[in-house]
């Protein structure tokens, strides 16, 4: 298994107050890892860090590059969505802003055309192509924002809170779209979330509080410990709160995230 | 105070290339007393219905009767200085109404625009800050450096402090956590049933609505499709779905299950409810 992101020893915070101390953490390549934490567990300035605009001490390596060194090669490679999308646009079309950073990787036009149109069908948004951005719904905008990385070909997409201010419907739209592009194009996906029901779309799940690492691994097995998330306040998603609930009542016997399999099974 | 939105049409940037219809005759009755919450997707003008309320945005045609007020082309600026006495509109960025470095400043400060009860002020601004959970400690506060929750309970406080008669709250869900969610149920609940205000929540979070409001409108193009309790409402998988609104996940599992299974469950609330159906039903 490759590791396309090491974290060791990491430490990093704000003025006096030490975050993250002695932090350690790997993300398996062409995974989906979702960071979940209470307000205030370290999570955001974890993210910080990997995009670079945290300082730090310790050792952190992206694609074997040292995040310290050749954070220039690292930004070739990843892409940031975050969380109010809106402040980053510079572009007065979806179609500019698509093509902006393919403009600034010196790409030839019909280069850039391609990459833009065909991006832009995976994510159904060439209804907005000619939209002014700015204009559009927190929910288009999200999609702009997150089309306007993905025509860069990134290794890794960072999602800071990227769909916190989107209604379910957009956010499962997205998530479902991004899950398929994801594997088409082998690419590693860090969400950074307080929002757990997006953690099922995800592969590996991490649960960070005052800076350490409570639980860790694929997600069906960190959702096993439901005690950890009571304890911390941090509701589960639906369907794993309910097959908690159902495996109390010995109606099913484990964690079945697929609702028609768990229909199936309950009334069997 | 009732709410009466009497064919309100509204077209965005009317006089330039970016004209956009967003109302067209469109008609809802919000009723005294209640919590009513206004869903729709992405775009489809809530908040300018919010807005509307407090005669920020008038209305291209129609008018919305707030109460003895009423809000047109017409109405003068000395109807909407009273009207907003009446109306306290908390945002879905709540730093956007924030305008002192203390909380104990912004939560004077609607109290001295509108001379409310400005001899009792300091007594005023501890109550409503008990009302939304927080206390004392918070006033010498910068409102700028609290977490998304205590903001949004700030903003909410800033606007108690004026007493109004409705409270019309933007997506207040958005970024705040489970634990901070259900804290705000609880306040709302108690600003209903114990200070009789007139609640509107603008939200397309179903699951945190249908945990606690009475009456729910479902706003797409241009109009409202579908209004009702939330029973009525929420069952509407359909007419939900047409409005690109998810269903509450409670309910959309029963809807499955009646849908693969032919087996009905009750309409619940609470998934411990649900869970007790399911085992009735299952065994």
């Amino acid at each position: 298994m490759k590791y396309i992101i090491e974290i060791n020893n990491l430490r990093a915070g704000y003025h006096n107050k030490i975050i993250l101390d002695n932090f350690s953490l790997k993300i398996k390549e062409n995974s989906w890892t979702t960071i979940t934490g209470p307000i205030g567990s370290g999570k955001s300035t974890l993210l910080k860090v990997l995009i670079g605009l945290h300082p730090y001490e310790g050792s952190v390596i992206i694609n074997n590059y040292n995040l310290k060194e050749d954070i220039k090669k690292i930004r070739a490679i990843s892409g940031v969505v975050f969380e109010h999308s809106d402040e980053s646009f510079v572009a007065e079309t979806v179609l500019d802003e698509m093509a902006f950073v393919l403009e600034n990787m010196n790409l030839t036009k019909s280069e850039i055309k391609k990459r833009v149109f065909e991006v832009a069908k995976q994510l159904n948004i060439e209804k907005l192509l000619d939209k002014n951005p700015y204009l559009l719904s927190n929910g288009e905008k999200q999609y702009v924002a997150l089309a306007a990385i993905l025509v860069m070909k990134p290794k890794i997409l960072f999602l800071d809170e990227a769909l916190t201010k989107i209604n379910n419907c957009d956010r499962e739209s997205i998530l479902k779209i991004l899950r398929q592009y994801q594997k088409g194009n082998n690419m590693t996906i860090v969400n950074v979330t307080h929002d757990m029901e997006e953690s099922l779309y995800g592969d590996e799940l991490i649960l960070i509080n005052k800076g350490k690492i409570i639980l860790s691994g694929p997600k069906e097995l960190v959702y096993k410990e439901e005690n950890v998330f009571n304890k911390l306040g941090i509701d589960l998603p639906f369907i794993v709160k309910l097959c908690h609930k159902l495996k109390y009542y010995q109606l099913v016997d484990d964690i079945i995230l697929d609702k028609d399999k768990l229909v199936d099974i309950i009334w069997k | 105070m009732e709410i009466i939105y009497n064919n309100v049409s509204y077209t965005h940037n009317a006089k330039t290339v970016l004209k956009t219809n967003v109302f067209e005759n469109l008609n809802m009755k919000i009723e005294a007393g209640l919590i009513t919450a206004i869903v729709g997707k992405s775009g489809t003008g809530k908040t300018t219905l919010l807005e509307m309320l407090n005669a920020l945005i008038i209305p291209s045609t129609g008018s919305i009767k707030v109460g003895k007020w009423t809000i047109n082309k017409k109405t003068s600026i000395k109807d909407i200085n009273e009207l907003r006495k009446n109306i306290g509109l908390v945002f879905e960025t709540p730093e956007i109404q924030f305008f002192n470095i203390t909380v104990k400043d912004e939560l004077l400060f609607a109290m001295k625009c509108f001379n409310y009860q400005l001899d009792k002020s300091e007594k005023r601004i501890k109550q409503v800050l008990l009302m939304v959970g927080l206390d004392e400690s918070y006033l010498n506060r910068d409102p700028y450096t609290l977490s998304n929750g205590e903001k949004r309970k700030i903003a909410l406080a800033s606007i108690l402090t004026y007493n109004p008669k409705i409270i019309a709250l933007d997506e207040p869900t958005v970024g705040l956590d489970e634990v901070s969610k259900k804290n705000l149920i609880k306040i709302l609940n108690l600003l209903k049933n114990k200070y009789h205000k007139t609640i509107i929540v603008v939200s397309q979070d179903v699951d945190f609505l249908h945990n606690f409001v009475d009456y729910v409108h479902v706003i797409n193009d241009k109009k409202v499709i579908l209004s009702g309790n939330k029973y009525e409402v929420f069952t509407n998988v359909n007419l939900l779905n047409e409005a690109g609104i998810n269903v509450p996940k409670v309910i959309d599992f029963s809807y499955q299950v009646l849908q693969k299974k032919q087996i009905k469950l009750g309409y619940r609330d609470q998934i411990n409810d649900l869970i007790k159906d399911v085992y009735r039903c299952a065994r």
